[in-house]
């Protein structure tokens, strides 16, 4: 039995693994769980993800080139269609830099208006994850709770500008005089919709409750926790080698929160936390986004007590020519750092628009993420990332 | 708000300060810091120990954008340099290092000639930087040396053509040119009664 032959023989036998052919496994670019068109190929050894490469563009509309031949006015219109679940949000950066690069300062009305909209884009933009997340895993009723909620924050929204997705309510200088507040006579248009402040302070009541539904629905829930916690953990580290930003970085560790330091929109004069957590898994992306909303709603309650009054809009020429030069403004998203790079050659059109868009970045660390997990758990990583298509192609 | 410089926590000169000490240790020169926006100019050749040595020992690990820029004297949309008589023609490749603790952050610019239009990649470094690399790569075609997957991301494998460059012609405005200046809106009074709502 000692013999060197034996010994052998039964070493092999003890080593062999079951060998399976990798298969090729195509998921999209129609598929619930890809938050637009986007096709992943895997190559599969049983269960397990070998390796992934995700193929994009399937939604590229070239805004960078769309650019270059529209006036600056016009570029809003396009850019709140890059994350159309905030579209208000993408608004903030772009016009923040066009300001900063022609030296006009907005009023300080419009800026508070601004945050408060910016505030409830994020609400929203949380909701529609908090509803879609455990939809995934197979929960159904947080869905219904949280986009009730939500549908009440997007009427806000549209009172407010006139848009339920597509705002485009920043002008440089200001925001728009809104749609539907007021005398209808020329010449004589009020900012805010009548009862605009009582309806949203109802409306934070309401998204507060929601918060506390799906607590108890999505929270402690042994089935959900069993599906998220451990799984997909991003080390913070690796969270800044791939550009994640927004609840994807502090819930891996890193609480750096653009609000805290960067101040294009007057947040340093409210008061609120940062939401963080130290896992990196899926679990903690859905806690501290859970947590951002609650913030959301500590700074929509603040602002709404400090907006002052005053005009909408400062004293803009008729056609703006932006002097030349080049600037970075960037903005925290509810999907994280949203920044545009404007270069102004001194023409009424950027000479250049490089877009930072949020899930780009977000998205391109899959590959890194998806390796040698398990199928099952494949679309349990990816719809905790909570990436919009659009952000990604642009 | 408008007492304190709204971009950043520092003043202008704080930034000027700080954006020349980091280019002087890392063998850079500043190219501008206006409008709170850092540049610093990277020779090609040093490209990736530079960006390394801003990760390592500046403080900057955040990689947060790679892209470029096509500097043409004509444009075939859109409008063109404001001094095309005296620009150089050439491609910028810009990379935006951010800090993960405060607001400072800085765009690495490296100029490339067109006719030899590649840089390292910094993939090594950066393992997020691929995607960025392979959209520059299609939209410039500029070739990043050493990325390890450099097709096509956005578009078609069969496109040919890079999009962004300014002599690419854009089908839309081929087919149906712009109305011009009737599409610029006006922009609402300033004077006269304020347009408070205060039913709001």
């Amino acid at each position: 039995m000692t013999s060197p032959e034996l010994m052998h023989r039964s070493e092999v036998a003890v080593s062999v693994e079951l060998q399976t052919p990798d298969m090729t496994l195509n998921i999209g670019p129609q598929h619930p769980s890809t938050h637009g068109v986007l096709r992943l190929v895997a190559r599969v050894d049983g269960e397990r993800i070998r390796d992934v490469e995700p193929v994009i563009g399937y939604m590229h509309r070239g805004y960078e080139k769309l650019a270059e031949v529209r006036t600056y006015a016009q570029i809003t219109a396009l850019v709140n269609r890059i994350d159309w679940v905030a579209g208000f949000a993408n608004e903030i950066a772009f016009i923040r830099a066009v300001e900063t690069l022609a030296g006009i300062e907005p009023t300080e009305r419009a800026q508070w208006i601004r945050l408060i909209l910016s505030e409830l884009a994020r609400i929203s933009s949380h909701l529609v994850f908090m509803s879609s997340y455990p939809l995934e895993l197979g929960a159904t009723t947080p869905l219904f709770h949280a986009l009730r909620e939500r549908e009440r924050v997007l009427d806000l929204i549209e009172g407010a500008t006139g848009g339920r997705f597509h705002p485009n309510f920043n002008r440089v200088g200001g925001v728009k005089p809104a749609a539907g507040g007021g005398s209808t006579q020329k010449k004589v248009s009020s900012d805010l919709p009548a009862g605009f402040f009582a309806g949203t302070k109802l409306a934070m009541d309401n998204v507060l409750a929601v918060c506390d539904d799906i607590d108890n629905l999505v929270t402690g829930n042994e089935l959900i926790k069993a599906r998220t916690v451990g799984v997909g953990v991003i080390p913070g580290d690796k969270a800044i080698e791939y550009g994640l930003s927004g609840p994807n970085l502090r819930a891996s560790g890193v609480g750096f929160d653009l609000r805290k330091h960067e101040f294009i929109l007057p947040y340093d004069e409210v008061e609120f936390d940062v939401a963080v957590a130290e896992g990196g898994d899926c679990y903690d992306r859905y806690v501290v986004r859970l947590d951002e909303i609650r913030q959301s709603v500590r700074i929509v309650l603040q602002a709404i007590d400090k907006v002052p009054s005053g005009p909408l809009q400062a004293k803009v020429p008729r056609i703006l020519k932006v002097p030349q030069g080049q600037a970075y403004v960037r903005n925290e998203n509810p999907k994280g750092e949203f920044g545009y790079y404007v270069i102004s050659e001194g023409g009424r059109m950027p000479y250049r628009l490089k877009i930072r868009s949020t899930s780009f970045s977000n998205l391109s660390i899959l590959p890194w993420i998806l390796k040698d997990q398990l199928v099952p758990d494949l679309v349990a990583i990816m719809g905790s990332l909570d990436f919009v298509l659009g952000d990604v192609d642009r | 708000m408008p007492d304190s410089p709204p971009e950043r926590a520092t003043t202008a000169d704080d930034l000027a300060e700080w954006a020349d000490g980091l280019a002087e240790r890392l063998g850079a020169s500043v190219i501008s810091t206006e409008f709170a926006t850092v540049r610093i100019a990277v020779a090609r050749d040093r490209w990736v120990d530079t960006l390394r040595a801003a990760r390592d020992d500046e403080g900057l690990p955040f990689f947060s954008w790679l892209s470029a820029i096509d500097w043409a004297k004509e444009t075939a949309v859109g409008e063109g340099p404001a001094e095309p008589e005296d620009l150089v023609e050439r491609y910028e490749v810009l990379c935006r290092l951010s800090s993960v603790r405060d607001a400072s952050g800085a765009h690495f610019v490296a100029e490339i000639p067109k006719d030899d239009a590649w840089i390292d990649s910094i993939v090594p470094v950066w393992g997020g930087a691929e995607w960025h690399e392979r959209e520059a790569h299609e939209m410039f075609g500029i070739d990043f040396r050493g990325n390890p997957n450099l097709t096509h991301l956005y578009l078609p494998d069969a496109f040919e053509g890079h999009p962004l460059r300014k002599s690419y012609p854009l089908l839309s405005r081929e087919v149906k040119p712009w109305p011009g200046t009737v599409d610029v809106e006006d922009m609402p009074a300033v004077e006269g009664p304020s347009t408070e709502n205060p039913e709001a």
